[in-house]
């Protein structure tokens, strides 16, 4: 009777904890997926959007406005989109095993998604809405604010990565981490995508 | 074959109670997790009984209308998520490594942070009685309603978002370990069936939950800073809550099952003596439950109005075939074979016998113009709990009896157990035959009281003496479980001549879990060892 | 071979499950109307139709199936120390309990069918129309006295409109032998308007119109449930 040792990790392929991540992130989709649901199942119920006739006269005379600022997100979906750009250089760079290249392309990074925060922070300061202003307001500042929370958490996650590189942890062969890393940057992209184009610019 | 020496990581000495705080042993952690969901279905079942007492007799004066609405509320939201919902990632803690032949889970750490959000999760819950009421919208947290209600409610849904990161970190982890550290030789159509049941509800864990948790968040916006996601007046929509909620948790009731259903089909192979029949037909019927789970959620709102109704009708109908080829390949696993009793067993036919009517029962609410009639009402409550607990009780009972000798090294008591199933049985059928009877008759579950002319009383009292012949029933469980305690460690490997690989290690096993492995060949490594290959 | 214990479980667990059909067969015709109260609109009768028939397919289903298990517990319990035959499964026999339930589900969706489409048709352009707002805990009912019809004086007019509390519930008085409209609001939480003998239910829902149509074909008095949980 043949025995045989414990099973270990198979080496083909994605690594268990590539693998654990990718799921980790399917999850985030669904959670993303129930906030949109409440978005499109609100604006189909509503007349017209944004839904000015639901404000109360108060609400009208206290100088409630349900509009939204096009510019200043839009430069900052720019400033994102080039952020995932960089993120993704910093694993090209430790790919080829140069350390340097990782550590300023993450530090770009996260300078770019620092100043993405505040200019969300900015303009929320900007609108002449609130979170209780109708639905219109509910949606927009649950959904911009979870992706916001998930760009910090990124922030977090980048900073990690930029100490951990500093410390001369990742090379060539080992760098998971940061591939962790820049697929959750890219999937905070996606979703801010897809919330520039179904908040600022459908309406 | 030559064996490769098993790398085992040195551990220092710790106190045990640091040990066991500090564990990122799935043996141990899944033992933790056993203990606690226990802990917390004792809780839930003595609401359970302060429910039923409630209801014995018309106009009761027991407990106020708002005592027992947190008392409901609190039942269900405890019997369902701090107990059927972890006990599962407890058994599947223990034995999915066992069973597939891995030194532990895929990543230890996060496992041990699965467990530990859940005691603080539970007690967070349970806090609202310290502060001013517990949640008491019911465990479905209806909207409007659910807007309205005290800051129990808020302890409440932190509690469940903190479960349901719990579960979907769990889910995933539970996943990876399935695809990626299986023994050799164990292709997946390989994998002990109570795999494929784990491995099944992770993945709908992993979907379905966060979807719960985005509803849970938009809910708390609403109560603390003024949205209006299901508020008309600011463009909301009431309905909109019950969308979200059953998108997760019909799911979720397959979450509660499926495991079950799993150890079923574990027990009953090895006491009749043959294989699971129908092994890939099995496996098949269990992903499409749970694909066809996601597809079903209207039909908890028929009576809103607002679903399209024969289209969720026929889905929900749909859900009877795989079921039914569940129950035939049981049968068929059965038929012709060379069955005991021991006390798993006893359990195993109890679920065949009492899910089977959860099953039947809930054929009746797929056919839309009888849900009209018997929505809302006891006869709903009847069903949930032919499901949950004729189902996935019994089941949770069959696998404590199973796999006790294997996680704890000693054996229960035959007699104890056999009083335990005659008791539970008795007890169950009591408690909620009846149920079908008063919801037909129109009782609106929830209520607090009725009246004497509404001809209720007798049925009620009828299930309120079966809820405490429940209550009995664990009292020889109890005491069987501290005795074998008392008695030394006896077990060996394999005491029931099972099929999988968890009876192949020492009982229990080393914290290594095994020196060397078996080929596997088939889904039952050990039955092949005892009895030769036998032909497919 | 099996031992006296043995054989006593097989006997108890026969016992249990014997009891619970008897309890089960015994309990049902009792009941009149199969269990469900007194079908009193011409829509509740054919739910109660619908009702039946499901019944009847699932005791068929619940006494063919227990019966094979409780057969296969007793005739199958080991007798010695040989082997059964390990048959692995069969696909003729997969194929043959994939159809059995399938041919179930399409019979009894298509009879459910037939009835969800009868019970919700809609009102006739003359109907009397209720207006039902729930509001916690009671009724109010509004309805249009010309709407009346035939059955009253048709020089009355205006609007009747009947509140209840929470302690003196509201009641209602319909015609019978023709249709009437419910329609429901609510500026609250979710209720649910049941009368136990219409077999119906449907939920008030703020910001929607729901509406429901019976035709009364028996008179009495009938008590209504208040439901403001909704769950």
């Amino acid at each position: 009777m043949a025995s045989h040792a414990v099973a270990t990790q198979h080496k083909q392929g994605l690594s268990n904890g590539m693998l654990g991540f990718i799921l980790f992130l399917a999850s985030e989709v669904m959670f993303f997926g129930g906030l949109f649901a409440a978005y499109f199942i609100a604006r189909a119920d509503a007349r017209e959007w944004p839904p000015e006739y639901l404000l109360t006269p108060e609400q009208v005379a206290s100088g409630v406005k349900l509009e939204v600022e096009f510019w200043l997100p839009f430069i900052a979906t720019i400033l994102l989109v080039l952020s995932s750009v960089t993120i993704q250089f910093a694993v090209f760079s430790i790919q080829r095993g140069n350390r340097s290249g990782l550590i300023r392309w993450t530090f770009v990074s996260i300078v770019l998604g620092l100043v993405f925060l505040v200019m969300q922070v900015y303009d929320y300061s900007q609108l002449h809405f609130g979170v209780g202003d109708t639905i219109y307001g509910t949606t927009f500042y649950t959904m911009t604010g979870f992706h916001g929370l998930h760009v910090a958490g990124g922030v977090i996650f980048m900073g990690i990565i930029l100490a951990r590189s500093l410390a001369g942890q990742f090379t060539a062969a080992n760098h998971e981490a940061v591939e962790a890393c820049s697929f959750y940057w890219h999937f905070v992209d996606v979703v801010w995508i897809a919330l520039f184009t179904t908040l600022y610019i459908i309406p | 074959m030559t064996s490769i020496a098993i790398p085992r990581p040195a551990y220092a000495e710790r106190p045990w109670i640091l040990d066991w705080l500090m564990t990122v042993d799935h043996k141990k952690l899944g033992i933790l997790y056993l203990y606690t969901t226990m802990f917390f279905f004792a809780v839930g079942g003595i609401l359970a009984l302060l429910v039923r007492t409630q209801l014995a007799v018309a106009d009761n004066t027991f407990v106020n209308n708002d005592a027992y609405n947190q008392i409901f509320t609190m039942h269900a939201s405890a019997m369902l998520f701090l107990f059927i919902i972890p006990v599962w990632a407890g058994f599947g803690n223990y034995i999915v490594p066992l069973q597939i032949g891995a030194a532990d889970m895929a990543f230890p750490r996060i496992n041990a942070l699965s467990f530990w959000l859940i005691p603080p999760a539970g007690l967070l819950m349970f806090s609202g009685f310290l502060f001013g009421g517990a949640a008491d919208a019911g465990w479905t947290a209806y909207s409007p309603l659910a807007r309205g209600s005290g800051v129990g409610l808020d302890l409440w849904i932190i509690s469940v978002i903190i479960l349901g990161v719990s579960s979907t970190i769990g889910a995933a982890n539970f996943m990876v370990t399935m695809f990626r550290m299986r023994a050799p030789g164990m292709t997946m159509f390989r994998m002990p069936i109570f795999c494929w049941t784990m491995l099944v509800t992770a993945v709908l864990q992993l979907l379905a939950t966060p979807v719960l948790a985005s509803a849970l968040a938009m809910l708390y916006i609403d109560r603390n800073f003024g949205g209006s996601f299901f508020d008309p007046n600011g463009g909301g929509n009431a309905i909109l809550w019950q969308n979200i909620f059953w998108f997760y948790s019909h799911p979720a009731v397959y979450i509660m099952i499926l495991p079950g259903m799993g150890i079923i089909s574990e027990v009953l192979p090895v006491f009749a003596r043959k294989p699971l029949f129908g092994y890939k037909a099995f496996v098949f019927a269990t992903m499409g439950i749970g694909g066809l789970g996601f597809s079903v959620w209207a039909h908890h709102m028929f009576t809103t109005g607002a679903v399209l109704k024969p289209w969720f009708g026929f889905m929900t109908f749909m859900i009877g075939v795989p079921t039914g080829v569940k129950m035939f390949n049981w049968l068929g696993t059965l038929w012709r074979g060379s069955i005991t009793f021991e006390a798993p067993m006893l359990f195993a036919l109890g679920f065949l016998s009492m899910f089977l009517i959860g099953g039947i029962n809930g054929t009746f609410s797929a056919a839309v113009p009888v849900d009209f009639a018997i929505h809302d009402t006891y006869f709903v409550v009847a069903h949930i709990h032919y499901v949950l607990f004729g189902g996935a009780v019994f089941a949770v009972f069959a696998g404590l009896y199973y796999w006790f000798p294997k996680i704890w090294g000693r054996r229960l008591d035959e007699r104890l157990a056999r009083i335990h199933f005659a008791l539970q049985f008795i007890g169950f059928n009591l408690a909620f035959f009846p149920m079908h009877l008063l919801g037909l008759d129109g009782m609106p579950r929830r209520i607090a009281t009725y009246s004497e002319s509404s001809g209720w009383e007798t049925l009620n009292l009828i299930s309120t003496i079966g809820a405490f012949l429940i209550g009995v029933a664990m009292i020889p469980f109890i005491i069987n479980v501290v005795m074998a305690f008392l008695r030394p460690k006896d077990q060996p490997n394999d005491p029931w001549e099972a099929n999988t690989l968890e009876w192949w290690t020492t009982s229990p096993p080393p914290v290594h879990n095994f020196d060397s492995l078996p080929e596997v060949h088939s889904e039952r490594p050990l039955w092949d060892l005892r009895h030769g290959k036998t032909a497919h | 071979m099996p031992s006296t214990g043995k054989l006593r479980v097989i006997r108890r667990v026969n016992l249990l499950i014997s009891a619970a059909l008897l309890a089960i067969a015994t309990i049902s015709p009792a009941f009149a109307g199969w269990g469900m109260p007194d079908p009193i609109t011409d829509q509740a009768k054919r739910i109660q139709d619908l009702w039946v028939f499901t019944l009847i397919i699932a005791l068929a289903v619940f006494f063919a199936v227990e019966g094979a298990l409780l057969y296969a517990i007793i005739r199958y319990r080991k007798r010695g120390d040989e082997l059964p035959k390990q048959t692995h499964g069969s696909t003729a026999l997969e194929i043959v309990w994939t159809s059995i339930p399938v041919l179930i589900v399409i019979a009894l969706f298509s009879y459910s069918f037939i009835v969800l489409r009868d019970v919700e048709k809609k009102a006739p352009e003359d109907a009397l129309s209720v207006d039902v707002t729930g509001f916690q805990f009671s009724w109010e009912f509004v309805y249009s006295l010309n709407d009346l019809g035939t059955n009253t004086d048709p020089n009355a007019d205006g609007q009747i409109s009947i509140i209840g509390t929470a302690a003196q519930e509201p009641t209602l008085v319909i015609p019978v032998g023709e249709p009437v409209e419910f329609r429901l609001k609510s500026n609250d939480v979710i209720h649910a308007f049941y009368v136990p003998n219409f077999h119906y239910k449907l939920d008030v829902v703020p910001g929607r119109d729901n509406r429901f149509v019976i035709t009364a074909n028996e008179t009495g008095e009938f008590t209504g449930s208040v439901r403001s949980c909704a769950g």
